[in-house]
């Protein structure tokens, strides 16, 4: 085995670091304490960080991109996150769907948004399932086909109109294009009868609602989007009409299931995790009682041990697994990996503030990264994530 | 002999307090800006109608004027105020029991002759206690299991003057310091003797603020409160001063009740959604995981709450130590080191019973997860709270000089 990374990657992980610390973490505390979760947003660093590559670096270098491989990808996500947990996740939500569109778009489609994409340092991307009756719905869909998402989609001619509504949608406030799912036949279950549309911001008909006010990764917008008669070009149909669930089918990869998105999460926790270690040995270090550093008692090191124990075994997963995904190697590791993370980013960030509290110390960092990790729960580790992870197995 | 049999009296406060709780607290409290960390005001209003129905007196003795509730019923109140909000819980806890603490044992007849007529006849007449200082924590931590050196116990000093005492310093993390009309404050006189004053809120020299830092430590809307020449007649001295706070291990279990009825709230909160909402063909409750994680919920809630009540029986009943029908145990140290590290567990896993809305600030699941957080901080921490079991295990006494500090 060998765990040594190439020079390329070197690179990509030194520049995200050092863009990490001097460009990013400067702000993340700011910009987290903001009230209003439609302010939180600064297009200030999603610009340096677009000019350095962190938008595009997961589009194929035919198209312009730079073509960086999974291990690169988790080395800048868990980079960034160190400094920010949602802005890392901001600028990574494009490469999600970067992929996508290089695995799934037909040419013409490719010509018409990925040029675009490249060109604009403010063209962000997003993704849209969530409804607010079909959440678990369609992560785990029911036979029924009234279950899962609801929003309309009826053809007429060269358009589709599109009618209904979505929730929780990344960067829907932001983002420039979205990958929209809609039911095209009404009467079959959900993968059947769904399909996925690219839907650009100024689609007449579309418009954004609500940012919704979340108790940590307060700089990664979370919005409404709402459809009203919203016109389509059928042009803008991703595969096959009713074939949503494409995207797997054409990476490749039953098994991963979300190719990418299982390693964002996990790669995205292991910086946050890199980062309460280092809190946390510093206040241990620092901080002293009776003259003495607390760093030499048995419980504070109990502690400390924990936290770096958690942290390098996901260090461990986590490349493992995005050598897996550069391997083409199937299992249910991405999954697990992903429901893992959870684990590990909450204990290992309420530890810190478990350290920091009983040192007397109100750290807002501290804090910060408990209520940035809550946000594991739904999307990475609830049971209905774990089910699909493990359903994979059988 | 041990019982759980609610007395008539108290199945009748619970209910009482219960239908106040739903009526006139959880309104106000549940209001969109109130979920907001640094949105909560204290609600005044249900803190002066929770006073007209007895709970602000609700410790003190009959003869006094009170409705002399012991341990175990101001518990339950707690726990059920709590369920509403934790502001009104702490502010409200507080003043009860240290009340009854200061006119029943550590008042003299002439000090309660000066402040209990004032206490009774006033609705808004609240008690706080003063004790704790930045940076200086009373920790064991590297004390554990060894003397400590002796020193002033706080750096707030008070100092003899004619027959006044003159205050300087600063204290934090004073539950309902905004409202409060008498402090009751902890200063060192020099070496490691430490003294407990009474002081009026309108004591020239006294400046009372509410800071973000302290009401982020504990709930009670916290603020701080800052001596400078701060002139008190020497008489406002109370005279039984380590009563009132020698043996923490085995003091009421209030904060720990707080801390209960902030889970019960989330729990109630997870219950009603998870049979409302349909995931999967059916409501969320009806599904193993989701059944599983609401059976886990309600089992921490019901062994917190066994050990609390514990904890407060014997508070109320401290010879059942002596006859050796309790184990010589802090209980109540026992019964916080489980219960609040379980309540935040409740209150993350009703959360994330409501998937993504779960996260958010607009509904009160992370209000709850907020609340019960507080509570882990607002205690002495679990590490610390197993060290003082340990002590406690080992039967280790300090030497002396140490051995106030350690009792508390």
């Amino acid at each position: 085995m060998d765990f040594t990374l190439s020079n390329e990657q070197r690179v990509w992980q030194m520049t995200a670091r050092k863009f990490a610390e001097e460009e990013i973490r400067p702000i993340s505390l700011e910009r987290d304490a903001i009230a209003d979760a439609r302010e939180t947003f600064d297009w200030e660093i999603i610009k340096k960080g677009s000019r350095l590559g962190f938008r595009t670096m997961a589009v194929p270098k035919e198209w312009g991109g730079h073509g960086t491989d999974f291990v690169t990808q988790a080395l800048v996500m868990a980079e960034l996150a160190k400094a920010d947990s949602a802005i890392s996740k901001t600028f990574s939500q494009c490469w999600k769907w970067s992929h996508l569109i290089a695995v799934a778009c037909s040419e013409e489609q490719k010509r018409r948004f990925l040029r675009p994409f490249l060109e604009d340092d403010t063209f962000l991307l997003g993704k849209g399932i969530s409804e607010p009756s079909a959440g678990s719905d369609n992560r785990l869909p029911p036979e029924d086909p009234k279950a899962g998402l609801k929003l309309k989609a009826e053809r007429h001619g060269d358009h589709w109109i599109l009618n209904g509504e979505k929730c929780f949608i990344a960067n829907a406030s932001v983002g420039k294009l979205f990958f929209i799912d809609a039911r095209t036949d009404p009467n079959a279950p959900l993968r059947q009868g769904t399909t996925m549309f690219l839907v650009p911001r100024d689609t007449p008909g579309m418009r954004i609602g609500k940012v919704f006010n979340k108790s940590g990764w307060r700089f990664y917008q979370n919005g409404e989007m709402i459809f009203e008669n919203a016109r389509v070009p059928h042009a803008n149909v991703v595969g096959a009409v009713n074939g949503s669930d494409m995207k797997t089918h054409a990476a490749g990869d039953r098994t991963g299931g979300d190719l990418f998105g299982d390693l964002e999460l996990a790669a995205n926790a292991l910086g946050v995790c890199d980062d309460a270690c280092a809190l946390a040995l510093t206040l241990a270090r620092m901080k002293t009682q009776g003259g003495r550093a607390l760093f030499e008692q048995q419980l504070i090191q109990l502690k400390l041990n924990k936290m770096h124990l958690l942290t390098e075994a996901l260090r461990s997963f986590v490349m493992r697994v995005a050598w897996e995904h550069d391997h083409k190697v199937r299992s249910a590791n991405a999954g697990l990996c992903m429901n893992f993370s959870t684990d590990v980013i909450q204990e290992v960030t309420e530890l810190n503030l478990d350290l920091h509290v009983g040192a007397g110390v109100l750290d807002r960092r501290a804090e910060k990264l408990v209520r940035d990790a809550i946000i594991w729960s739904h999307l990475a580790g609830d049971s209905v994530q774990r089910m699909k992870a493990t359903r994979r197995l059988a | 002999m041990y019982s759980l049999h609610l007395s008539p009296e108290q199945l009748q406060i619970r209910d009482t307090v219960r239908d106040f709780v739903a009526r006139e607290i959880k309104p106000l409290a549940l209001e969109a800006a109130r979920l907001e960390a640094s949105a909560r005001p204290l609600l005044l209003q249900a803190i002066a109608k929770a006073s007209h129905i007895g709970l602000r007196t609700l410790a003190l003795s009959e003869d006094l004027g009170g409705a002399s509730a012991d341990n175990l019923t101001c518990c339950i109140v707690t726990e059920e105020l709590a369920v509403g909000d934790a502001d009104v819980a702490a502010v409200l806890g507080q003043t009860s029991t240290l009340a009854r603490a200061l006119f029943e044992s550590l008042m003299t007849a002439e000090q309660r002759a000066r402040f209990l007529p004032a206490f009774l006849a006033d609705h808004g007449y609240h008690v706080a206690f003063a004790e704790h200082e930045e940076g200086r924590d009373a920790t064991l931590g590297i004390n554990y299991h060894r003397p400590q050196a002796s020193g002033p116990r706080f750096s707030t000093a008070a100092v003899r003057t004619g027959d006044e005492w003159i205050i300087n310093g600063r204290k934090d993390r004073v539950v309902g310091a905004s409202i409060a009309a008498l402090f009751v404050v902890r200063a060192s006189m020099g070496g490691d003797r430490a003294a407990t004053l009474l002081v009026s809120r309108n004591t020239p020299g006294l400046t009372v603020t509410a800071d973000e830092a302290s009401r982020r430590w504990r709930h009670g809307a916290c603020g701080t409160l800052i001596f400078e020449n701060c002139r008190v007649p020497a008489e406002n001295r109370l005279a039984a001063d380590a009563a009132r706070f020698a043996d923490q291990g085995r003091r009421i279990p209030q904060e720990e009740a707080l801390a209960l009825g902030i889970g019960r709230a989330a729990f109630e909160a997870a219950l009603d959604y998870a049979q409302l909402r349909v995931q999967g063909g059916r409501p969320l409750i009806e599904h193993q995981a989701i059944g599983a994680k609401l059976a886990e919920i309600a089992a921490r809630l019901e062994v917190a709450r066994a050990a609390i009540w514990l904890a407060a029986w014997a508070s109320d009943h401290p010879d059942a130590f002596a006859d050796r029908s309790l184990p010589d145990l802090p209980l109540t140290t026992i019964a916080d080191v489980f219960a609040r590290e379980a309540i935040y567990g409740v209150a993350k896993d009703a959360a994330e019973c409501f998937g993504a809305m779960g996260v958010m600030r607009d509904i009160p699941l992370q209000k709850y997860v907020q609340d019960a957080r507080i509570c882990l901080r607002s205690g002495m921490g679990s590490s610390e709270a197993k060290l003082r079991i340990a002590e406690a295990l080992a039967r280790y006494r300090r030497p002396a000089s140490a051995a106030v500090l350690a009792a508390e």
